[in-house]
């Protein structure tokens, strides 16, 4: 890429017209805007729908979950099965371990896997691409494969049935590494040159320029990395077999093996289960369009 | 590199060593986790892929037995050929449902933050869900899909799920569906990086919508659409999950994939050494491919 | 950095390896302290035969504790085979059926119990556990294929109830009767429901046509079997399978909610259907068993014995469970396979790896069991055939045919057509390897 000025002020984050048209024109862009709307609004419906039945599902009795043809209202509201999730299941317990588990990772994660995106992304040492390609490596083999080596390996080291294990499982992976070295990359080598030259550490280049360039990418990263410890079910399902140790997944799973047929309770947790998760989304999506355009430094 | 090479030797080698100092420090916090517990038994995984073993106890050597087996082996080449067939339906779909979710919610327009919530919905509904879903909503007789095409005038909708023609394009259909909000969010990051008067710049010339996507957004994107395609194409040519949910390889062999294939083989037939031989095959055929995108990726960003 | 990358793959291969092989110790041996075993379980909030079976033997053995584990019940043997190679196995653990018995015992992985097994007497479903002479493993379980029917359901159908001397063909004619019947009484309900799972056809196909072997790479013996569930599901006698499978229905839904007359299903939805009677999860109605429908004449009615299918549920020892509680756990053994324990089973609605005529009457006396003379016949009289005979290629068929099995029954392939895959490929990918 060129080089850009870095003294040019910010623009907003928009591809929104002037901000005083020509009046053709705004007729025009309010027909877009609105075909725009209804696409969107089409689009939504069709993503959300499965997310719909779920939450309508558990909140009908458990004979009314599979009818044919589908019943998409209930004819009575069943708010019980939300009493009874708590009392029939440990809820708090595994919410409370597969949150513990998320942050914990996600920290891990993102420290350790930006750390290491710079080192592979701005200093150039022997060896570097092929240790690069062995984190690559890694990602495409099916974990499934190496997954009893891997379980062996880590009962020797008494991390098995332990929530250590899916940290030390999930935090070290490659893929936090390789994404942020992607982003590292798109950021003008000259701007390290320039901290270089005036003296900065490559530590220091990492935190005080790259870091706040890359937020968006951080918060991408954050937000994935949470997303895939949370629902993560295999796992769990191989590491942790104390009742007391169950993540939300491995929870609900048991839950369904116990009771195989209440599938609204079923759908109960299910929707239990995702709604931190989008709680965390819409809070954090902000971040994603708040990055390089607004600091005013790349932009 | 170049530039390090045509320095004088004295310099180089100490700025070699400082250099290697410094950038194995910030990669080994992350390097130590990941040497001991992902590339360790990954290591174990070539040197299984030759033996006979079947967990227990130790590992018999039998060389390139499981290969010579894996070249007889119809099932594995089912595998491999429904593999394909999803990886390439699935990559260009998945690649333009996000980036048109993304070049369409990375605007400021009222209720921005609902609709890209919504479109990452699917990626953290529970898979058990998704599959209950789809399967009803694919339901030959009774399901709104078909009930749907037969108002639109078709008169013998697909089988779906049911169907060995059409349970692939189901699955996958299902894939993009669940994937596009998460690969939207790499774009959406991607997107900021690219600087707003480029596009200004390019309005000023007169170009089109078009043309600015072309020359402006396609070529400022691209190191994340690199991270994406490369992302996606081991994930397609790893698919499992969904495809264990949604139809566990059926009707009859028409949704084995490889991973699956590998999983029925280890943990149901207890032959690890011969999973562990797929694997390598599946590994290589992954890692072909992601190291053919390097290089172009190369190619291009040096021209 | 070139010579150091074959160093670290040596180092981390020597390291994985290395470390899978350490383990095990010796404990001195003192019989009459106090022990604790532990028992691998699953779902021990809604499956009570672990705890039954743990606190039966303690009131004969009170220094001997049984400390149940709990394990995934779907993902069982899994998770099993993870803890048993890595070496954190429970002490005693259970083999939900006879499909991976093979693959624990050439393992290494069971302990030879032959001590608890010889003080068990004449028990049949004891001989798949036997491996030259040894026996590695008990049966405390043995569940068998029967045919349950709503009594309500073949009254509305004005349909006469089954006399326990039905063939293929009777069933299937009856199927069609009562969806007949059921229809002019208005009711949706369907004559029969066959579920989703292989067993349904190929588990009655295997134990009851002459000759049959699932070893033998030849599978033309199911074709009957096959041809009338494709008839049945063409007719509307049951639900076809493309909507059973995507419509996820369940069998305790289907027959406890009376959305079908019969339903083929093992010994085990006794207990489940009592269950959910009491919950509420199914409908109260009149139920009866019958013995399932057979091959032929010979065999059929209540002077012959029936024949049908089932795994034996077993227990075995872990060979890395210390020196000193090796005699505990096969006393727990031969406890478990016993009389004791089959009358404890029996009592929560569990059918025991021995039929005798007292835990038989401990089953039929729970309340909501009926108590006329042909459920207990079908319960009590019986010839069980294995499903998953003991072989190095029983799982390597049986995902064949699990196959063959979709790709029929979706009619994705013709019958003649999935036959003659399924041969060649048990042939060139299971038998020869």
């Amino acid at each position: 890429m060129t080089t850009i000025g870095l003294t040019t002020p910010a623009a907003p984050a928009t591809m929104d017209g002037p901000a005083t048209p020509a009046p053709g024109r705004r007729v025009a862009s309010r027909g877009w805007r609105a075909a725009g709307y209804v696409a969107l609004v089409l689009a939504v419906v069709a993503l959300l729908l499965p997310f719909y039945w779920m939450v309508m599902s558990s909140l009908k009795t458990n004979s009314d979950v599979f009818t044919v043809p589908i019943k998409w209202v209930p004819d009575t509201l069943v708010w019980r099965n939300y009493v009874d999730i708590w009392q029939r299941s440990d809820m708090t317990t595994w919410l409370r371990n597969t949150l513990l588990l998320s942050v914990l990772v996600t920290l891990l994660q993102v420290l350790t896997g930006s750390f290491a995106a710079y080192g592979f992304a701005r200093i150039r040492f022997p060896g570097r691409n092929l240790l690069f390609l062995a984190y690559i490596g890694t990602i495409a083999v099916p974990w499934q494969s190496y997954m009893i080596p891997q379980f062996i390996l880590m009962s020797k080291l008494h991390l098995s049935n332990t929530l250590w294990a899916i940290v030390a499982l999930q935090a070290f992976g490659a893929f936090g590494v390789f994404l942020m070295k992607q982003f590292y990359e798109t950021i003008p080598e000259e701007l390290s040159e320039s901290a270089r030259v005036d003296g900065l550490s490559e530590f220091g280049i990492y935190r005080r320029i790259m870091l706040p360039l890359s937020r968006p990418a951080l918060a991408s990263l954050t937000l994935l990395t949470f997303v895939t410890t949370w629902n993560d079910y295999l796992g769990p399902l191989i590491y942790l077999r104390s009742p007391e140790l169950r993540t939300i997944q491995l929870g609900l799973r048991t839950f369904i093996s116990q009771y195989n047929a209440e599938y609204a309770l079923i759908m109960t947790g299910s929707v239990l289960s995702v709604l931190p998760v989008a709680v965390i989304f819409l809070l954090g999506q902000r971040h994603f369009v708040e990055g390089i355009a607004t600091t005013g430094l790349k932009g | 590199m170049a530039a390090t090479l045509t320095r004088p030797r004295p310099g180089r080698s100490r700025l070699v060593w400082r250099n290697t100092i410094a950038g194995w420090s910030f990669i080994l916090p992350n390097f130590v986790g990941f040497a001991l517990l992902t590339l360790a038994p990954v290591m174990a995984l070539f040197y299984l892929a030759f033996t006979n073993w079947n967990v227990f106890g130790v590992a018999e050597w039998t060389g390139l037995a499981n290969f010579r087996r894996m070249w007889g082996d119809a099932s594995f080449w089912t595998a491999l050929r429904n593999t394909l067939y999803y990886t390439v339906l699935h990559i260009p779909l998945t690649m333009a449902a996000a980036l048109g979710l993304a070049l369409l919610l990375n605007r400021r327009i009222r209720g921005v933050g609902f609709f890209r919530t919504a479109a990452f919905f699917p990626y953290i509904t529970s898979i058990v869900a998704i599959a209950v879903v789809w399967n009803q909503l694919f339901s030959p007789e009774y399901g709104p899909v078909n009930a749907f095409l037969r108002a639109v005038g078709v008169h013998s909708p697909p089988g779906w799920t049911t169907s060995a023609d059409w349970s692939m394009p189901a699955v996958v259909i299902v894939g993009t569906w669940r994937e596009m909000g998460y690969y939207m969010l790499l774009f959406l990051a991607g997107l900021q990086t690219i600087p707003t008067q480029l596009y200004e710049a390019a309005k000023i010339d007169g170009a089109t919508a078009w043309q600015r996507f072309r020359h402006v957004t396609i070529p400022g994107l691209r190191p994340t659409t690199f991270f994406v395609v490369v992302m996606l194409t081991i994930g397609s040519f790893k698919v499992f999950d969904l495809i264990l949910v949604m139809t566990e390889g059926g009707p009859g062999q028409s949704t084995l994939v490889l991973s699956q294939y590998i999983y029925q083989k280890g943990f149901v037939e207890n032959q690890f050494g011969y999973a562990s031989a797929v694997s390598i095959v599946l590994f290589a055929i992954c890692f072909g491919v992601t190291a053919v995108q390097f290089w172009i990726n190369n190619r291009r960003e040096n021209r | 950095m070139t010579r150091a990358i074959p160093g670290a793959v040596c180092t981390a291969m020597a390291l994985t390896l290395l470390l899978a092989g350490c383990g095990g110790e010796d404990e001195p041996v003192d019989p009459n302290a106090p022990v604790t075993i532990t028992l691998a379980g699953w779902s021990l909030s809604s499956t009570p035969e672990f705890k039954t079976l743990a606190d039966g033997f303690r009131a004969t053995h009170p220094n001997v504790t049984v400390e149940l584990k709990e394990y995934d019940a779907a993902n069982y043997d899994t998770q099993m085979i993870a803890d048993l190679a890595a070496g954190t196995a429970p002490d005693v653990y259970v083999l939900k059926n006879l499909k991976n018995f093979y693959t624990y015992q050439s393992g290494g992985q069971l302990l030879d119990v032959s001590d608890a097994g010889s003080v068990l007497g004449a028990l049949p479903a004891l001989a798949p556990y036997q491996v030259d002479g040894k026996t590695y493993a008990v049966p405390y379980r043995q569940d068998s294929w029967v045919l349950y029917y709503n009594k309500d359901l073949f009254d509305t159908a004005k349909v006469p109830h089954p006399t326990g001397d039905w063939t293929w063909d009777d069933y299937a004619a009856m199927a069609k009767r009562l969806t007949a019947g059921l229809k002019a009484a208005g009711s949706t309900a369907t004559g029969a429901y066959q579920h989703v799972w292989q067993s349904t056809a190929q588990g009655f196909a295997l134990a009851q046509t002459p000759g049959a072997d699932l070893l033998s790479g030849d599978y033309a013996y199911l074709k009957p079997y096959y041809q009338r569930s494709l008839d049945l599901q063409a007719a509307g006698a049951q639900p076809t399978f493309g909507t059973a499978n995507t419509n996820k229905l369940t069998y305790q839904a289907q027959f406890g909610k009376q959305q079908s007359a019969m339903l083929l299903m093992g010994t085990w939805y006794v207990a489940t259907l009592l269950n959910q009677r009491t919950s509420g999860d199914a409908d109260t109605f009149e139920w009866g068993i019958a013995p399932a429908p057979q091959h032929d004449r010979s065999t059929t009615g209540t002077s012959a014995t029936p024949v049908t299918f089932g795994d034996p549920t077993g227990m075995g020892i872990n060979p890395k469970i210390s020196k000193s509680k090796v005699p505990a756990a096969q006393a727990f053994l031969a406890y478990v396979a016993g009389e004791d324990a089959g009358k404890a089973l029996a009592g929560i609605g569990i059918t025991p790896a021995r039929a005798t005529a007292p835990i038989t009457e401990t089953l039929f006396a729970l309340d909501g069991v009926p108590d006329d003379a042909l459920s207990k016949f079908a319960y009590g009289t019986h010839e069980i055939r294995p499903e998953n005979p003991v072989s190095r290629h029983t799982t390597g068929i049986q995902n064949v045919l699990a196959d063959l099995h979709s790709a029929v029954m979706s009619d994705s392939k013709s019958l003649d057509e999935a036959i003659t895959e399924a041969q060649a490929r048990a042939r060139s990918e299971v038998l020869t390897q």
